[in-house]
């Protein structure tokens, strides 16, 4: 066994430090698909357990991946120098509601729809609705700072996170609260993907459950006249609490798979959801089929009730999975533009994939700009996983061309690192190393995720896809 | 280089001390020569917008030059249909809203004076306002920022776009930070749409009900945007009854402010309060206003204002403690306590200014080192090094430090303002 093994062993016990290679295969991938085995892996009760392999990892000079539910697209929980895994599967529990202020505490390991679920009965949720959200946990939503369909009015996770407890890398724990003068620490660590320090604890702020909701179908003949309607509707002064596009190929993978009731036949569909007062929700319903129409909609349906609602929801969320019908891999792409520029950005997407020979699919929250196309290919052909990695680069490029940026929501992890001096000057790559430098100056904290190879030392190497990259796009259980 | 030569270093001393010159660049180069200049010659600077809030944190501990960002103050991009604005951080938020309200929208930074405070000082300044409960703090609508770091480097992070995980969110970073740790040069933000109506009410208070509409306030089903609970501060307008006054604000539809104020009435009639009144249109518009001056105001040298922060369900508690400790200490005591976000603001003075720094020692001193933490600002100049600006404790204070250390290693930056000179504890041992 290792020395990190053995150590770990010694002070937690073999229920919580896992050595042996059967133990370790869970921990060895996530949603990237890129796996190395770690060293030894944790799976702590307390951030007390979390401070004293953290502690033993650094003594060690192994590096140290915390994970939540391994749904992360961009191999941030993949530990890509062995090292240990940090396991918050038994850290999942919703420690303290406190529904009059309008806050909870959480363990990092819950999960993220077990929360809103949990308080529902009190009047309040919790907002950042990750598409993964029935299996992602909110550690790992604090890591990537993730998004999902309703940060269009709601903001993002960062926006409803009110402090942390983080272990540093000495193993010793920090509270971090929005109220307390100093530095804002719990901003800066929200969305760093583990690399400045370990969130053992979260007070998430809630927000009251609207007292209605609607959701409303239209169809286009196309994702561009779609996007059209979405650029409108924001103009007009609506923001609505969702605008999701589906384009052809979703919709008609999502529907042969839940029948939810979206309309076959047509180009895209714009899903808008308004919630609010019941006043309110209706006047903005009314308005936006009136957009939509004006922007050439062919259809505009409203959600009967509830149960159609949820069905519509369950079935966007559920977009990805539903490919597993047409696709035998597909690669999922994550980029935002400015919301006006959304048309020119699906029309270089539909290029790009068109000039690689690959089917693309698009589903994304258009009202944030937040692009996500699925190229679909089969990765037995060498060729084609080439072609995605290309075209996969290509669509950051051109996002990048417009004013826009390489993650909108799912992290930039392993997969984007060397992407990332597209967006930043050696300069600004050079802020964010001090920055580093404070909270992991050895690097221990999820080594080899964000930052460019050659960034800490400021020289910044060529940004291109490399070997294990082409390598290891293939498909997972994919989130957006 | 043009550095606007003839600025008064007088107008922008602190603490007692003039700094020898204040210089006002025109551009982010500009900017970023001068910083870097400083910083090689050793001179400690201070970063000025419109020195409305320069009254948080110690005063330097050196002070050489004054940096004004006055000159930077354009709008850089806005296309509103994204709903997003970049802009220069010498702009005043007035104007910054000024350019947004052209077409119909809005970022809610709450500033007090807010024809003199600018986009970077409010940021810097880590301020938050009477809507932070339903709007966000102003850090929740910085979507990119551009700064110089004190060896001149220009860095930038985020961009013009709402969603963006690329890279760390650095600007969390240089909201909140005082100026002390780089200048803000530009600013991205989100935009709200204006609402369709505004309208205030404004009660007050008879006696034994303060609490009970605090609670029924807070119970509302409308949620205000603005549910705040007076005593004194005249400057925000109203009229106190013998416990204070609400000020309430609802924004949105018609339809939904008519609710609004409906349920308004009979939640607080039950609590026992006779009258509300009721403004609109401008006049709702212009009594925001003057509450968000009452926030920053001060009574000469004879005042300072305390800040607690916590939760909205204790604030009433916090705040009532801190008054009678003032009144104890033979302080008048003022309050202004936000229903919803949980801030309590209470302004203590004395009838005299030469009555003052005493009675002011004497309460710091009894506030001991237990929780709540306090913060003070508005302090007079000379007073406020001998206080606890911070409170008693700030968290992780050894990464506080290293934080400002690997940012501005020669301290330039408002040395001693912030980090580093409270008295701290540290993370606890696992």
């Amino acid at each position: 066994m290792s020395t990190l093994g053995t150590r770990l062993v010694a002070a937690l016990g073999t229920d919580v430090a896992l050595t042996q290679p059967e133990d370790l295969a869970v921990y060895a991938f996530d949603a990237y698909s890129e796996d190395r085995l770690p060293t030894a892996a944790v799976v702590p009760r307390d951030a007390r357990e979390v401070g004293i392999a953290v502690r033993i990892a650094r003594e060690c000079g192994e590096p140290v991946v915390p994970r939540g539910a391994g749904t992360g697209l961009c191999g941030g929980a993949v530990p890509r120098n062995g090292g240990l895994v940090v396991s918050f599967a038994r850290m999942n529990r919703l420690l303290e509601l406190d529904a009059r202020n309008k806050r909870a505490r959480v363990q990092p390991g819950l999960i993220n729809l077990e929360l809103s679920k949990a308080i529902a009965a009190q009047g309040v949720f919790y907002a950042p609705d990750p598409a993964s959200q029935k299996i992602s946990t909110i550690g790992g939503n604090v890591g990537t700072n993730a998004g999902g369909p309703h940060c269009l009015s709601y903001g993002t996770t960062t926006n409803h996170i009110l402090g942390l407890d983080y272990v540093d890398e000495a193993g010793n724990v920090h509270h971090t609260s929005l109220d307390d003068p100093g530095y804002d620490l719990t901003g800066v660590l929200v969305g760093s993907e583990g690399t400045l320090g370990i969130v053992t604890e979260i007070d998430v702020r809630l927000m009251t459950l609207p007292e209605a909701v609607r959701v409303g179908v239209a169809a286009f003949a196309d994702v561009e006249s779609a996007s059209e309607a979405v650029s409108a509707i924001i103009g007009a002064g609506i923001v609505p609490t969702a605008l999701e596009i589906m384009d052809k190929l979703i919709v008609d993978a999502v529907e042969a798979h839940f029948h939810a009731g979206f309309p076959l036949g047509s180009g895209a569909v714009l899903l808008v959801e308004i919630a609010g007062y019941p006043d309110d929700a209706e006047s903005g319903e009314r308005t936006i089929a009136q957009i939509a129409r004006e922007c050439g909609a062919l259809s505009w349906r409203a959600a009967a009730g509830a149960a159609e609602r949820e069905a519509l929801w369950a079935s966007r969320k559920g977009a990805a999975g539903s490919l597993g019908r047409i696709a035998p891999n597909y690669y999922i792409q994550d980029a935002t533009v400015p919301r006006t520029r959304l048309p020119q950005a699906l029309q270089r997407v539909e290029e790009i994939a068109r000039a690689h020979k690959l089917p693309v699919g698009n589903v994304f929250h258009a009202g944030d700009g937040n692009l996500h196309p699925l190229l679909i290919f089969d990765r037995r052909e060498r060729a084609q996983v080439d072609a995605v990695a290309s075209a996969g680069k290509a669509i950051l490029e051109a996002c990048i061309a417009l004013g826009g940026t390489i993650s909108g929501e799912h992290g930039i992890g392993y997969e984007k690192r060397e992407t990332l001096p597209l967006v930043f000057s050696p300069d600004d790559l050079a802020a964010m190393a001090r920055l580093r430098d404070v909270f992991d100056p050895k690097r221990l904290f999820n080594p080899e995720k964000i930052f460019p190879s050659g960034a800490v030392c400021g020289e910044v190497r060529n940004p291109a896809q490399t070997q294990s990259q082409r390598q290891t796009l293939a498909a997972g259980g994919a989130w957006l | 280089m043009a550095l606007a030569p003839g600025l008064d270093p007088a107008a922008f001393a602190l603490g007692g001390k003039v700094p020898l010159r204040a210089l006002a660049p025109a551009s982010i180069e500009e900017l970023a020569a001068v910083v870097k200049a400083c910083n090689e010659a050793g001179e400690a600077v201070v970063v000025f917008g419109g020195g409305t809030l320069q009254g948080i944190g110690f005063s330097p501990a050196r002070y050489d030059i004054a940096i004004s960002t006055a000159r930077l103050d354009k709008v850089l991009e806005y296309e509103f249909r994204d709903l997003t604005i970049s802009v220069e951080c010498g702009r005043s938020v007035e104007r910054l809203n000024a350019t947004l309200a052209e077409r119909g929208q809005f970022v809610p930074l709450d500033a007090p004076s807010p024809g003199l405070s600018s986009v970077g000082g409010l940021l810097a300044s880590g301020w938050s306002g009477p809507r932070r409960a339903t709007f966000g703090r102003p850090r929740d609508f910085v979507i990119g920022s551009t700064v110089v770091l004190a060896d001149g480097t220009v860095a930038k992070a985020g961009g013009m776009v709402v969603k963006n995980v690329t890279g760390y969110d650095m600007s969390k970073l240089w909201c909140g930070s005082l100026g002390t740790l780089a200048v803000l040069a530009r600013a991205n933000f989100k935009t709200l749409p204006l609402p369709e109506t505004t309208s205030v009410a404004l009660a007050a208070l008879p006696e034994r009900t303060r609490r009970r509409a605090v609670e029924h306030v807070a119970a509302l089903d409308v949620e205000p945007s603005v549910a705040i609970a007076l005593h004194g501060f005249p400057e925000a307008g109203g009229r106190d009854g013998q416990e204070g006054r609400l000020f309430l604000m609802f924004e949105g539809s018609h339809t939904l402010v008519d609710r609004a104020t409906r349920d308004l009435r009979s939640a607080i009639g039950a609590a026992g309060v006779p009258e509300t009144t009721l403004l609109d249109g401008t006049a709702a518009t212009s009594a925001f206003a003057r509450l968000l001056d009452a926030y920053g105001a001060r009574l000469g040298e004879r005042s300072l204002t305390y800040r607690s922060c916590g939760l909205p369900g204790e604030a009433l508690s916090r705040c009532d403690a801190l008054a009678h400790a003032a009144t104890r200490h033979e302080l008048h005591a003022e309050s202004l306590l936000d229903i919803l976000g949980g801030d309590a603001y209470v302004r203590v003075s004395t009838k005299l200014t030469a009555e003052f720094a005493a009675a002011v020692e004497r309460l710091d001193a009894s506030l001991g080192t237990s929780s709540p933490t306090y913060t003070i600002f508005n302090a007079p100049e000379m007073l406020r090094d001998g206080l606890k600006m911070w409170g008693n404790e700030m968290t992780s204070p050894a990464t506080q430090r290293d934080i400002k250390h690997r940012f501005d290693p020669k301290a330039t930056f408002a040395p001693g303002r912030f980090a580093g000179r409270a008295n701290c504890s540290e993370g606890k041992r696992a």
